[in-house]
């Protein structure tokens, strides 16, 4: 699995400040997608050195690291992202797939996003938007697609 | 071949010898006397005229000339024939500088020496402001080098006119006479009135009485300062008179009528009205400062910063202030502005919220969460943390040190007054690279610039405390200012740029952190060194709404590098967009503003407001980082076509849907249009890179 970039984000992850991995060799290919360079093969491999690197760096001053695709190796981002959770971080996935992989654990994620971007119907602040963000606690998962839209105006 | 001469305004012209021989005939003929040919020859054969020369020149050896053929009388005519010429073209230039400033886009683009000016307007009452500014400058320079020279000797104070001239340093406010800004204690006031500044207001003893005479102690104040007027018991005072009135438990009944008129007025009401008042007055431009608002700042303080800097107060009375009540006091003060400055561009007064911290964080949750609450409100304001109450920042560019927080019943609380002398300015990017081009060490080069800078500083304080001498600063001698509270600063412009030119990166990298600690470090050494009774020195990063252009202008003329339009006011590029919000954090956090005594604001631009825990988190963020002064600058959308205001960054108005939107930001510390910045600083302003999320 490679990183292409990351960044500190405060919108994709509702009440968080976020450290994004913005992992390429993304392999859904939606038509219009907002980042098509991360369809390619780039950037560098996100191992654990790496991982903790970032950590190290930035770990004590965000409340959430967050997965941005990886749809290619989801079980290396449930490694990872277990990981995180040791460093005592909250870990989000923004998965480009309809379906959570079988090897999804609830317990490695505190957000999930799913479904692939369709131009037609939006991202997640559209109110048609087929995408669906989930907050998992204690085993269960809500629904709160609803708290990207009500800021906008 | 033509000989040329230069003209005054630097054109070439072919020279002809009947120009002189008018100015002489013309100057014979005044004085009652004719030039024969022969005469006109032998004075002509004195001159010395060579391609390039200059008018004044060939003036100058017209003079001599006469002299040397014994015309001393005509000698004496036209030299004052010159001399009207010279006053009438100053008149000329003054008269172009009038008609250029009546044309400018704006105020601050129209001012040619300073354009600091917190002036919304272009009028009659500025441009009477703006004309003896250079007059200012010049009558500064003068005051300042006399003194120099008797201090230090002439070599020292020629070495600063040509450091100035040069614009390796900057000396800020130089249009004004008055010391620069300051933070009050308004315990004299509040002893006698201010008849000791020279009013004839008696002390307040109510409500009413204290919420207008406030308005005009501040004008009073201000107009004997050319900064800002910081009053940070502002809101505790005001607490004190409304206990008086309504019971020391007003806020529990904030609901209660208590006005008899068919308003019907609650206290909740009787006091916004009084904000009102206050705040929209001291936003007036005022008169005796040539339309300039004053310069207005307040403090909010969480439990523990209220408990060391007032522990000890009480009010002439006996009453101590108290914490329940202020605390509502304060956040009633912070909510209403913030509904206010949907009504109004209210630029005063500038905010800060003084958090101490404690193992990462803030230690007062219940102040911790309201900040965050306010910032997610849309409300702009400064923040200021601090792991001891040891310091205070009273201002949008102050850090102080805080070296007494005794309390005594003439002074009033010790902690609160402070404040600064005087900013010097050093041009680090020039500094730097001429260091460089002369083949010498850049620290070498900073410590002989930095260290003239002590002693020109020196010397001001020395004319300072003259004019207390003669009774000029009655704030001083009234005890509103403690001058042993009062530092001398020297301010840094251009450290950015100058580290680009190092080819250092700009980033937290151990070569940059080292870079800026060896540079800082000499000033702070220096600091030390030059620390005395009496005499203080502070650093700080200045707010570049002015210099930073300048600077920059001059350098460009004289072939530096020079990466962008106006130099920093932050550790970081202003338009590198590939640093995060925590990347500009940490580089205002603690290595890089240890040496920063007089301080340094992290202005974190956003794009968009964060929720109530994004900012809560970044609150830990600048604690876990050290960053200890901060706001997050959101622009605001102001309608130029239904006036409407909106927190939000928006490129439509959400009212009347008009494109014809201009911002409200925070360039200088305090919210201003950005369409009255100047020129540059609208560039700057367009550059800025607001985080995306």
């Amino acid at each position: 699995m490679k990183i292409a970039s990351y960044d500190i984000v405060f919108q994709d992850v509702p009440g968080e400040v976020t450290l994004s991995l913005n992992l390429s060799q993304c392999p859904n290919r939606c038509p219009g997608c907002h980042s098509p360079l991360l369809q390619d093969d780039i950037g560098l491999l996100l191992d654990d050195d790496m991982l903790d690197g970032l950590l190290d760096r930035y770990g004590h001053d965000v409340t959430c690291v967050c997965f941005m695709g990886g749809d290619r190796e989801p079980g290396e981002v449930m490694r990872l992202a277990d990981r995180v959770h040791a460093a005592g971080i909250k870990t989000a996935w923004y998965s480009g797939r309809q379906e959570l992989p079988e090897c999804f654990r609830m317990e490695s994620l505190d957000y999930v996003k799913v479904g692939p971007y369709i131009e037609s119907m939006g991202p997640l602040p559209n109110p048609n938007t087929n995408q669906r963000m989930y907050r998992i606690e204690n085993g269960e998962m809500t629904d709160i697609t609803a708290s990207f839209r009500k800021k906008k105006g | 071949m033509e000989t040329y001469i230069v003209k005054r305004d630097g054109k070439h012209e072919v020279f002809t010898i009947d120009k002189i021989k008018a100015a002489i005939s013309k100057s014979f003929l005044a004085s009652g006397a004719f030039a024969t040919e022969e005469v006109m020859t032998g004075i002509l054969s004195h001159l010395n005229i060579q391609s390039g020369i200059s008018v004044e020149e060939i003036q100058n050896q017209v003079e001599v000339a006469l002299m040397a053929e014994g015309y001393y009388q005509v000698a004496k005519t036209y030299m004052l024939y010159r001399n009207r010429h010279a006053e009438d073209r100053e008149t000329k230039s003054k008269l172009e500088f009038l008609m250029g400033y009546c044309q400018a886009a704006n105020a601050a683009e129209g001012s040619k020496f300073d354009a600091n000016a917190n002036v919304e307007n272009k009028n009659i009452a500025t441009l009477i402001g703006e004309l003896p500014k250079k007059g200012f400058i010049r009558l500064n320079r003068r005051l300042l080098c006399d003194r120099i020279r008797t201090m230090f000797g002439k070599e020292v104070a020629d070495k600063y006119i040509s450091l100035l001239h040069q614009h390796f340093i900057y000396k800020n406010d130089e249009t004004n006479l008055a010391n620069y800004c300051a933070s009050i204690t308004m315990y004299p006031w509040l002893l006698g009135g201010t008849k000791s500044i020279g009013g004839n207001a008696t002390q307040p003893t109510n409500l009413k009485a204290f919420c207008g005479g406030f308005i005009n102690m501040v004008f009073m104040v201000s107009s004997m300062l050319s900064g800002a007027c910081a009053t940070p018991e502002f809101l505790m005072y005001m607490n004190y008179f409304i206990e008086k009135e309504y019971g020391e438990d007003y806020y529990k009944r904030a609901d209660e009528i208590v006005d008899l008129s068919i308003k019907k007025r609650s206290i909740d009401k009787v006091i916004t009205d009084y904000f009102q008042q206050v705040v929209y007055s001291i936003n007036q431009p005022t008169g005796a400062r040539n339309f300039q608002s004053v310069f207005w700042n307040i403090s909010y303080y969480d439990r523990y910063y209220f408990e060391s800097l007032f522990g000890e107060f009480r009010f002439p009375d006996g009453e101590k202030p108290h914490w329940e009540s202020l605390s509502w006091l304060q956040k009633r003060f912070m909510k209403w502005f913030n509904q206010e400055r949907l009504r109004c561009v209210l630029t005063f007064p500038v905010e800060t919220m003084a958090l101490l911290t404690e193992n990462g964080d803030v230690k007062d949750k219940e102040y911790g969460d309201f900040t965050a609450e306010m910032y997610a409100e849309g409300h702009s304001f400064f923040t200021y943390i601090s792991d001891n109450a040891d310091s205070l920042s009273s201002c949008c560019r102050l850090r102080n040190a805080i070296t007494d927080n005794g309390f005594s019943y003439t002074l009033g609380a010790g902690g609160v007054s402070t404040g600064s002398k005087s900013v010097l300015t050093i041009n680090l990017n020039r500094c730097v690279q001429y260091a460089q081009r002369m083949g010498i060490p850049y620290q070498n080069y900073i410590e002989e610039v930095v260290d003239l800078m002590h002693k020109v500083q020196l010397a001001y304080n020395e004319n300072l405390k003259e004019l207390q001498s003669k009774g000029m600063l009655p704030l001083f001698d009234s005890g509103y200012i403690n001058i042993g509270r009062q530092y001398l600063t020297i301010g840094v412009n251009g450290l950015v740029e100058s580290a680009e030119f190092l080819g250092i990166e700009i980033s937290d990298n151990p070569r940059y952190t080292e870079y800026v600690q060896t540079v800082l470090g000499i000033i702070e050494k220096l600091n030390k060194h030059y620390h005395s009774k009496g005499v203080m020195f502070n650093c700080e990063m200045i707010p570049a709404e002015n210099v930073g252009v300048k600077n920059a202008k001059w350098d460009k003329e004289d072939g530096y590098v020079v990466p962008r339009d106006c130099y920093n006011s932050y550790f970081y590029k202003v338009e590198d967009s590939t640093l995060n919000v925590i990347d500009r954090f940490r580089l205002h956090g603690v290595k890089y503003i240890e040496h920063l005594t007089g301080g340094s604001a992290l202005h974190c631009n956003l794009e968009e407001h964060l929720s109530k825990a994004q900012y809560r988190q970044l609150l830990r963020v600048a604690a876990q980082e050290g960053c200890n002064y901060f706001t997050f600058n959101i622009p605001n959308t102001i309608c130029n076509e239904c006036g409407n205001i909106d927190k939000r960054y928006l490129k439509e108005c959400p009212h009347c849907h008009s494109t014809n939107v201009d911002y409200l930001t925070r360039i200088i510390g305090y919210m201003k249009r950005v369409s009255n910045f100047s020129a540059a600083r609208q560039v700057e302003a367009a550059k800025r890179y607001y985080a995306t999320m």
